[in-house]
């Protein structure tokens, strides 16, 4: 527990320090974003996004069927395609620095209200979280979840609405609880998942 | 050489000269800066603040031509147009090029002009209540429709619904103005216009996110600069430098890593920085064209988001402005 207090203090003794050292870029604020907070409940009211991060149609062209779910990391939007040219887009949190990846995979499982259970790594990094949160509001895994194929990721909801938008996460990807919940209801177990990389230099 | 090939030759020459006379770069540098013709104001596209500082998508574009000429993005001379004299401004050589939000057609292009590329792909939408809860234009029968009378909007409008066998009522209002207040109002369930101005629009109505623009575009507006048509190598820096950029965000080169970059072993990015090949000479330019352009100003991505995308007060969603490979229909040649 105390070993716990000093390296939360000194991280906010480094944000402090860093702070007026340099403009704040996008990647500097994520990187600076809020921990989890298991417990904490959002209002409604907190869970209406900017228009930008809405749920809302888009014009989309792809290649993908209709019913593929496309995650763009670098862009925070997931789109449900719906073919014709269009597909229905939703803002998300996703994984910081260091814990973005690419991929396909399918959808392999999903729950309602799921329990938390931070895996092994995340707890040696994050020594103070929960072993275990069982599901409900003031769960960081929200509403809903969608097990992508046999990795450690899921789409899930979250309880802090603020951090869509952003790179917070340890690779999942987060959505608003009811952004989660229309889309659990929108794709079945087997749904193909496209996770796109930023090009690299 | 036989006679036929010295004609061919001198034909080259001829048509090499003539095509080059106008020597546009070349006034531009003795002048010292580059006169670029904007519009008088309109959010996300060019617009001058109080302190009397230009922004935008179009003057972007102006400050990626001065920091591919001079390396000095304040070497622009913005000069307002109305849409009216806009042409004949480019045409009488008071600008050296027009970026406001100009739509590229045939029957401008008869008339001395030329588009060099398209920096925007605008074209006719709809914005309707969230609480409609429709998500197509195609759900829009029987629905009434406000738009602005006697323009294109109101016949592109008229051909939608026709060619899709809809019903629909039109309200239409004299300006622009009293056409959002009539939706605002309430008194129909639908607005239609050009899709960049709906998401202007939307930003005044309380709160913008009650309000939703539908994916659908029913008319086509490519918006993009425009030069002369009397010199090539103009048109050719031009058209390049809005490909730069576009090809920059294909790479994953932007402002903040251009001088890692540098570095790079990957051909596509090595050509366009300048390492390998010297095709900024040869337009003209330096070595170095494309990295000034993204060290001062940044790739596409970069200038969309930050005046017209989620950096802004708009929120227009890439769309069709995207990467080809991204979802949309940005398409650059390749540089090689």
């Amino acid at each position: 527990m105390k070993k716990t207090w000093i390296w939360m203090l000194s991280v906010l003794l480094v944000t402090i320090a860093e702070t007026p050292m340099h403009a704040q870029t996008n990647q500097e604020m994520d990187m600076m974003a809020l921990a989890d907070q298991p417990g904490y409940v959002p209002n409604a009211s907190e869970e209406q996004l900017d228009a930008i991060y809405q749920r809302q149609p888009v014009f989309y062209r792809t290649t993908e069927s209709p019913g593929t779910i496309v995650v763009s990391t670098s862009e925070r939007f997931m789109y449900l395609v719906e073919g014709n040219s269009r597909a229905i887009r939703y803002g998300i949190g996703v994984g910081r620095d260091g814990f973005q990846w690419a991929g396909i995979h399918r959808i392999t499982r999903k729950a309602e209200w799921p329990d938390w259970t931070p895996p092994p790594e995340m707890i040696e990094r994050q020594p103070y979280l929960p072993r275990f949160m069982a599901g409900g509001p003031g769960n960081p895994l929200g509403a809903r979840a969608l097990y992508i194929g046999t990795t450690v990721y899921r789409i899930h909801g979250t309880n802090q609405p603020q951090t869509i938008g952003h790179a917070v996460s340890s690779g999942c990807f987060r959505l608003v609880n009811p952004d989660v919940i229309d889309l659990y209801g929108r794709v079945p177990i087997g749904t193909k998942v496209v996770v796109q990389h930023a090009p690299t230099l | 050489m036989t006679l036929k090939h010295f004609f061919a030759a001198f034909a080259l020459v001829a048509f090499a000269t003539t095509s080059v006379s106008a020597q546009t770069l070349k006034v531009v540098k003795e002048h010292g800066d580059l006169a670029c013709g904007v519009s008088e104001g309109l959010p996300g596209f060019s617009e001058k603040d109080d302190k009397g500082q230009w922004s935008g998508l179009d003057v972007d574009l102006c400050r990626a031509l001065a920091a591919a000429i001079f390396n000095d993005v304040t070497k622009v001379r913005y000069v307002p147009l109305s849409a009216e004299n806009r042409f004949e401004a480019l045409r009488s050589k008071a600008i050296d090029v027009l970026i406001r939000n100009s739509t590229w057609t045939l029957g401008r292009e008869t008339e001395g002009v030329i588009w060099a590329a398209v920096n925007y792909y605008d074209g006719q939408g709809f914005m309707v209540r969230r609480a409609l809860n429709i998500d197509s234009a195609l759900e829009l029968a029987d629905k009434s429709v406000c738009t602005k009378s006697g323009t294109t909007t109101e016949l592109n409008l008229a051909d939608y619904f026709r060619n899709n066998h809809l019903t629909y009522k039109v309200m239409t209002f004299a300006t622009g103005d009293e056409t959002s207040t009539a939706y605002e109002s309430g008194r129909c369930d639908s607005l239609t216009s050009d899709v960049s101005q709906l998401y202007a629009q939307r930003t005044k109505l309380a709160p913008p996110r009650d309000h939703i623009i539908l994916p659908d575009i029913i008319s086509k507006e490519p918006l993009g600069p425009v030069v002369r048509q009397d010199d090539f190598q103009w048109l050719n820096i031009v058209k390049w430098t809005q490909f730069a950029m576009v090809n920059a965000e294909e790479l994953g080169i932007n402002r903040n890593n251009v001088d890692e970059a540098m570095k790079s072993q990957k051909p596509d990015v090595q050509r366009l920085l300048g390492i390998e090949g010297n095709f900024g000479e040869q337009l003209g330019l330096t070595k170095d064209w494309a990295a000034r352009i993204l060290r001062l100003v940044g790739n596409y991505g970069e200038t969309y988001e930050r005046n017209v995308g989620t950096g802004s007060k708009l929120g227009i969603p890439r769309g069709l402005n995207q990467l080809w490979n991204r979802g949309g229909i940005q398409y650059a040649p390749p540089i090689r």
